[in-house]
């Protein structure tokens, strides 16, 4: 079953790239049958990826080792995947902008191509990772990583149609409001994520927090975002201001992600996926 | 700074620039770059790592301004508390201002109408519409008030006003957050004790290396390391008993997220290992007699004919290439009328230097299992859960209600026909407010804008 939730992860990659490239045919020829196909495989992509995480979650039960799958980098990958997938499929649903497709699904195409990189084996989870509130830790930071990673997307589309150019139009406005909507989505989520984030920290070692690099990156990430948000809040930044914050925000959301893993040390080295 | 500005006394003036957002933006992003500092520069090394790293006048600027501590750094600190006098300014400021806002009198309010954004005429006279009118306004918004405008009669409804205090939830929030921080940082404390199974503890070592009484002790009966199938270990468990004034009052079972508490202690499985029980050695005199000790760890041994003995310190391998290969102790040994001396165990049959008259030899080594527990008093912890709850709380209403305002006018519009406006206002999330508006207007029986 490990071995088939694999195959279905290695094919939803590759069908992720697919809708990508409809998307972008959508996008360039302005064809509803483009934007059509891309939505359908989008669709059948998320599907297919449900299920091969729920066969994860089973056959990690069959082995004897059963624990919800988002407990190192090559699951959290995937699961980022489809928190991306999901929540641009929502606002597809929402606003029926196709567009956004061409910047938002390459993200979990990106996302599954790196996964294929690491070694899927289901390993048990160490003491310290058996938990509840890292159950609850995992899922909040990314769906919140998604919405930032969703925010930026619409951010680049805002800059690469062009919007603003003319910051006023219904099509720039309805993309800067869903920009900021993502945004505080991300942020909340990111919050929540933080708050269970500590809770299991202070179960496990007594600290809810100690400043280790992971932990202080998604402050930084936090930190930037409620700046963001105060200057639209106060100061009326929108459109393209707020297009180039979100994806200054979300290089941090990629730098906590990755970066600290692969550049700096600390109590979080058990995601390096080794 | 404008003339305005100028001419305000010097108090008004540090109230303003603390009031200020472009404050707030500007401390945020500035602890937001402090703390990428911290995480490039190794934090809590020491001196010779930095020496290392950045040479000797690196780490002399380092240690100076305290980047090698930097998120205890006292500027560091002075940030945060800079964020929160801006924050409570900032809040004080506009309070006011939300109280009037959402304090102001419903009639007046309906005397004050904005400019409709939507307007058509009904059958019936103004007077037979205006009960309709009122029904829908309050299913659809709330309870109404009413005044008079050059003949024209205004209902005015709103929802979501206690909205407008969320944004204080989440800035109170921050602030708790900041005191369960302080108050841990004074009053908490932290530390860790290792107990062999089987034996009790009544103190700690704290993380500054003191020892602290803990007031009550603690008894490890059972501590189990259980694996995976493949050798990894599942869990770390110990069992243990808190003994309060010489009477067992609690059992509790410690495994890793699993803590557990007594009087407000928290203690955690943190780690285990083998510690030393008992040496046996071999005491041998300078004329060759040789006489078998046995030296309980951790304790002064009394021995027959008034001798003293006690464990110093051991090592359960040291390697010296060739030389030796075997358990090191470092006995401490007073005879009856003596001074005490120390002297240096091996495993017999080595030739090392002696420090005294007599030899000591290790005959066997005896160990026990221990498991480590880090332990942690922290009575800020609570302000924190209820911080992070309250922010959160905060946000959702924050971002998700604004205070909504309803305005309908009908008058006369001859024929025995009533023209009806609707206006609206609201301090956020105008789609929001636009949909609400187009559905009363749908209700009233109001058609698309164009049949105006
Ligand atoms: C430290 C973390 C902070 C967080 C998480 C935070 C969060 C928020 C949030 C969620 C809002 C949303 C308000 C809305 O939608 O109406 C807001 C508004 C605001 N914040 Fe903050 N804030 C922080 C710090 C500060 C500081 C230090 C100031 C100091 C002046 C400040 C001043 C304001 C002001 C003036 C508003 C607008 C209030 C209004 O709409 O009437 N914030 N903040």
């Amino acid at each position: 079953m490990e071995a088939f939730s694999n195959q279905i992860l290695v094919a939803v990659t590759f069908t992720f790239l697919a809708a990508s490239v409809l998307y972008l045919c959508h996008w360039a020829f302005k064809s509803k049958v483009f934007g059509w196909a891309a939505s359908g495989v989008t669709w059948a992509a998320l599907a297919a990826l449900t299920l091969a995480i729920v066969l994860r979650w089973v056959a990690s039960h069959q082995m004897g080792i059963g624990h919800a799958p988002f407990s190192n980098l090559f699951e959290s990958l995937v699961f980022f995947a489809w928190t991306i997938a999901v929540i641009y499929l929502i606002i597809e649903l929402a606003t029926w902008m196709r567009t956004i497709g061409s910047f938002a699904v390459p993200l979990a195409f990106l996302s599954m191509l790196y996964a294929l990189t690491l070694d899927p084996a289901i390993k048990p989870l160490l003491p310290a990772l058996k938990s509840n509130w890292l159950i609850a830790h995992v899922i909040t930071c990314f769906l919140g990583y998604a919405g930032f990673a969703v925010s930026a997307a619409l951010g680049a589309m805002y800059l690469a149609t062009g919007q603003a150019k003319d910051p006023a139009s219904p099509r720039a406005l309805v993309l800067d409001n869903l920009i900021y909507q993502t945004v505080v989505v991300g942020f909340i989520l990111l919050t929540a994520g933080i708050v269970t984030g500590s809770i299991w920290a202070n179960s496990a070692w007594g600290t809810y927090w100690s400043w280790d690099p992971k932990e202080t990156w998604s402050l930084i990430t936090w930190l930037v975002y409620a700046s963001l948000l105060h200057s639209r809040f106060m100061r009326g930044w929108q459109g393209k201001r707020m297009a180039v914050f979100s994806l200054v925000g979300f290089a941090c959301v990629l730098f906590t992600y990755f970066g600290v893993n692969l550049l700096l040390s600390g109590l979080h080295s058990y995601a390096t996926g080794k | 700074m404008s003339q305005d500005q100028a001419r305000k006394p010097i108090a008004e003036r540090i109230w303003d620039f603390f009031a200020s957002v472009k404050l707030s933006f500007f401390l945020l992003l500035l602890l937001a770059v402090l703390s990428i500092a911290g995480t490039l520069i190794p934090q809590k090394e020491g001196a010779a790592a930095y020496v290392r790293a950045y040479g000797e006048a690196g780490w002399r600027f380092i240690s100076a301004i305290g980047l090698n501590d930097l998120y205890h750094a006292p500027w560091f600190v002075l940030i945060m508390a800079l964020l929160a006098a801006n924050l409570v300014i900032c809040s004080i400021n506009r309070l006011s201002l939300t109280m009037r806002i959402f304090g102001k009198d419903p009639v007046d309010e309906a005397g004050s109408m904005r400019k409709p954004k939507e307007s058509f005429t009904l059958p019936g006279e103004p007077a037979s519409n205006l009960d309709k009118a009122r029904q829908v306004l309050e299913r659809l918004v709330g309870s109404s008030a009413q005044a008079q405008d050059q003949g024209r009669t205004v209902l005015f409804a709103q929802r979501g006003g206690w909205s407008r205090f969320g944004v204080y939830v989440v800035h109170t929030s921050v602030l708790v957050i900041m005191a369960g921080a302080l108050v841990g940082n004074f009053w908490g404390y932290g530390g860790h004790v290792n107990i062999p199974v089987g034996s009790t503890v009544d103190h700690i070592i704290l993380d500054n290396g003191q020892a602290k009484p803990l007031g009550f002790s603690l008894r490890l009966d059972k501590f189990n390391v259980s694996f995976y199938p493949n050798g990894m270990p599942s869990e770390y468990r110990s069992d243990v008993t808190f003994i309060d004034g010489g009477k067992p009052v609690q059992k509790s079972t410690l495994i890793v997220n699993d803590p557990a508490e007594y009087k407000g202690i928290d203690f955690y499985q943190s780690s285990y290992g083998n510690d030393l029980k008992a040496m046996e050695v071999d005491l041998i005199r300078p004329d060759g007699a040789k006489q078998r000790l046995t030296l309980e760890a951790r304790k002064i041994n009394e021995l027959p004919g008034g001798a003293k003995a006690a464990i110093q310190g051991w090592r359960e391998r040291v390697q010296m290439g060739a030389m030796y290969d075997g358990p090191v102790a470092r006995i401490l040994y007073q005879e009856a009328k003596g001074e005490p001396q120390a002297y240096t165990a091996f495993r017999p049959g080595v030739k090392m230097p002696q420090s005294g008259p007599l030899k000591f030899e290790i005959v066997k080594v005896q160990t026990e299992s221990y498991s480590g527990l880090q332990v942690k008093y922290d009575p800020g912890v609570w302000f924190i859960w209820v911080g992070c709850t309250l922010m959160v709380i905060g946000f959702f209403i924050a971002f998700y209600f604004s205070h909504r305002k309803v305005w309908l006018r009908l008058g006369a519009a001859g024929q025995g026909r009533t023209k009806l406006e609707i206006a609206g206002a609201t301090n956020k999330n105008r789609q929001g407010l636009a949909r609400l508006i187009s559905r009363l207007s749908h209700e009233l029986g109001g058609g698309p804008k164009k049949a105006e």
